[in-house]
């Protein structure tokens, strides 16, 4: 695959890409851009590899969660990640802002893959095949995790 | 769990607009190019010495093999030097000198045919 082409493929998926790397960073956007450059790099290296037997999407999004997985197992304890949440409300202390930042808290209390999979199924309106693709787990623990995660975040977000 | 769905399909998170993300990814990529670039140009290199190397050695072993079989020596007459001791080495083991030189021709051979792998 050429530069020129996979610059393009990347070009249309880069907000879903950095919107899936948001969530799994809990509101942290310097962070999950990081994340996303690393996961584009890794990508581009292995971009020879890719045999077009899933779609591109799915194939980088893979990469990127496991580049997300490597980062959080590196430097857990390091990150405030609800701190932009926090931040967000101060300056604009509107409705929507307070929903964002219940939703961060929230999301930075889920474990790894039941965050991974609400964002994917919620916020980027993947199937629960994708997102087993994606996830590398099969479509019956997709689902659980689904299952977990919306009765943990129903726990952490005050409707 | 109704309420749960509508709130998280509500609630998107956004992302800010970021107009360097592909430029950044673009240099990124630059750098994996010339990193690339690198790597090949050292495999070439270690390729070409490594074949120069064979064929010297190549060449050097059919000449001793030549001048083993060509021009055969008498053990009793060779008196004490480098040259004698040279002579001496090749009478000695000139049944055995085609083995290396079969193996460099092998060696030489295989490298010159295979694919190069960067």
């Amino acid at each position: 695959m050429t530069q020129e082409r996979f610059i393009s493929l990347v070009r249309a998926e880069q907000e879903p890409l950095r919107r899936f790397l948001l969530a799994l960073c809990s509101g942290n956007a310097a962070l999950a851009d990081d994340i996303a450059q690393d996961a584009l790099v890794r990508a581009y290296v292995a971009s020879g590899s890719f045999l077009g037997l899933s779609k591109f999407s799915t194939w980088l999004f893979r990469i990127a969660y496991n580049c997300y997985i490597d980062h959080s197992r590196k430097a857990r304890p390091e990150q405030a990640p609800v701190e932009e949440a926090l931040n967000l409300a101060g300056s604009d202390a509107s409705d929507k802002a307070f929903r964002y930042q219940q939703l961060y808290l929230a999301l930075d209390k889920l474990p790894e893959k039941e965050k991974a999979a609400i964002a994917l199924f919620y916020f980027e309106d993947r199937s629960i095949k994708e997102i087993s693709a994606i996830l590398g787990m099969p479509q019956g623990t997709v689902k659980y995790e689904l299952s977990m995660g919306r009765q943990h975040l129903k726990q952490h977000i005050q409707l | 769990m109704k309420e749960i769905d509508d709130f998280l399909r509500e609630n998107k998170p956004q992302v800010k607009d970021n107009p360097t993300f592909i430029l950044e990814a673009q240099q990124r990529m630059e750098e994996v190019e010339g990193i690339r670039a690198e790597v090949e140009r050292q495999h070439r290199h270690g390729r070409r010495a490594l074949i120069i190397a064979l064929a010297a050695g190549l060449s050097l072993g059919v000449l001793a093999t030549a001048v083993a079989f060509l021009y055969p020596v008498d053990a009793s007459t060779l008196s004490q030097g480098v040259g004698q001791s040279v002579l001496l080495f090749l009478e000695t083991w000139r049944q055995y000198l085609l083995l290396p030189v079969a193996l460099m021709g092998i060696a030489l051979g295989l490298l010159l045919f295979s694919r190069k792998k960067v």
